[in-house]
């Protein structure tokens, strides 16, 4: 009986003491939330998709699926987010109907505090903004992306390693940064040409890591630039390391004086200094465009034009100037009907034009 | 190596601060959460109605959106406390 009534009162000493420790105790859940809404994890399937149809003045016109990219969150509390990004597309004629699928990023984003979040993994470039904000179908307001932006072009896509990223109040503006420690790029031969792989490699093809960031500024609220800077080293493998180093700008913005008016611009360089055996000659890719789009609400309809430049230099030099006009649907806010038209107009070589449709959702 | 050895400054720094900072978060601001939602998603893409997604699933996209966006925390607090109050 004695060892009863010691157990009853070493229980309710253990439960008094683990009450004040508060180890005993939940998360208190948010009102209105029902049980299964509850708790620190939560999963979230989002992404986007794009079905399109284009009439080439150099080719067949064709229906095509673009993409699928399914984006998963796990989010723990609220310290913790990894958020990975798949693609899949169907391979251009020729190739029957096999499927590539590629990891777009996959990071775990660690907030550090209020102004600094360590992203860790693969993660899209933080340089420019086009890159890491506008490429989904479902944002970007035409069918393509703009010359130079694109894989194979000027911009770089992506990286693998660390970043610490984050936005700060400076003398009453806001601003931000991201600055990053990475893989950096590659470079290989496809085809007897010179590719500079950015994509972000799973492994380095040297010991020496790339170094990057962008730092962006808003002078007024509608009004965003950015600066962007990145080097590393690349080479082929078995040939002597060459420099690669991209310096960016880009601006945003909204004037308050016209509503629903956006403008937008970036540019972006890219130069591989001449090194090596293979294709030895120094390389420079360099790319802008300036955007104008504007909503009109009660009609659901939002005109934009678009106008960019491409330019690669190395043995050769090929220079593509795109003009691209369409007209977008808004059937929701994420789902956007776009006709288009584009100019290309390449220095070295005939014009071509090019019509585009595409439906573009993103869920 | 150095700038590795940066990074880790700069994180372990972040963490440090952010012992600092749990001790007074300030409430999440509904009237802020609203206005910096209007200029700050607008920037880029459409507008997502706060019905677009539930309460629960709000605050995965929103913390995505931070790191996008490289909004501030307290940003990211108030336009959550914005979007699941008004569905």
């Amino acid at each position: 009986m004695q060892l009863i009534r010691k157990s009853i009162w070493h229980l309710l000493l253990i439960g008094l003491f683990l009450s004040e420790t508060g180890l005993t105790q939940t998360v208190q859940p948010t009102q209105g939330l029902f049980e299964w809404q509850k708790g620190d994890s939560i999963v979230h399937l989002t992404g986007y998709a794009d079905f399109g149809y284009d009439d080439s003045s150099t080719s067949n016109s064709t229906f095509s699926i673009g993409r699928f990219a399914p984006i998963f969150h796990y989010m723990y509390g609220e310290k913790f987010l990894l958020e990975g990004e798949l693609e899949f597309e169907l391979e251009d004629e020729g190739s029957g109907t096999e499927t590539q699928t590629k990891l777009e990023y996959l990071a775990i984003d660690l907030f550090l505090n209020d102004y600094m979040t360590l992203v860790a993994g693969k993660f899209l470039s933080p340089i420019g903004q086009f890159r890491q904000n506008l490429h989904p179908t479902w944002i970007n307001k035409l069918p393509s992306a703009p010359l130079g932006f694109g894989h194979g072009g000027a911009a770089p896509l992506a990286d693998v390693g660390l970043q610490l990223r984050g936005g700060f109040h400076m003398l009453g503006k806001k601003a931000n940064y991201a600055v990053f420690w990475s893989n950096g790029p590659t470079l290989k031969l496809d085809g007897g040409e010179l590719e500079i792989e950015t994509e972000g490699e799973n492994s380095d093809g040297n010991d020496n890591k790339g170094i990057g960031g962008r730092f962006g500024l808003f002078p007024f609220d509608s009004l965003e630039i950015g600066i962007s800077y990145a080097k590393a080293k690349a080479g082929l493998t078995g040939e002597e390391n060459r420099d690669y180093q991209v310096v960016g700008a880009d601006f945003t913005a909204h004037p308050d004086s016209i509503k629903n008016l956006a403008l937008r611009g970036e540019f972006v360089k890219t130069e591989l200094g001449a090194g090596g055996i293979t294709a030895s000659e120094k390389r420079t890719l360099t790319a802008g465009y300036l955007q104008a789009s504007y909503q009109v609400d009660e009609l659901k309809i939002e005109p934009v034009i678009r106008y960019g430049e491409f330019k690669s230099e190395a043995e050769t030099t090929t220079t593509n100037r795109q003009t691209a006009v369409g007209v977008n649907y808004l059937f929701a806010s994420n789902m956007i009907g776009k006709v288009a038209y584009e100019f290309n107009r390449p220095k070295e070589s005939a014009a071509n034009e090019n019509f585009s449709l595409q439906l573009a959702y993103g869920f | 190596m150095k700038y590795f050895i940066i990074i880790l400054l700069l994180v372990f720094s972040g963490l440090s601060v952010l012992a600092d900072e749990e001790k007074a978060v300030p409430p999440p601001d509904f009237a802020n959460g609203a206005k910096v939602w209007a200029k700050t998603c607008a920037r880029c893409h459409n507008m997502r109605p706060a019905s677009d997604y539930r309460d629960d699933l709000w605050r995965p996209v929103i913390y995505h959106m931070r790191v996008r966006a490289n909004l501030t925390g307290q940003e990211t607090r108030d336009i959550l406390k914005f979007l699941q109050e008004s569905n």
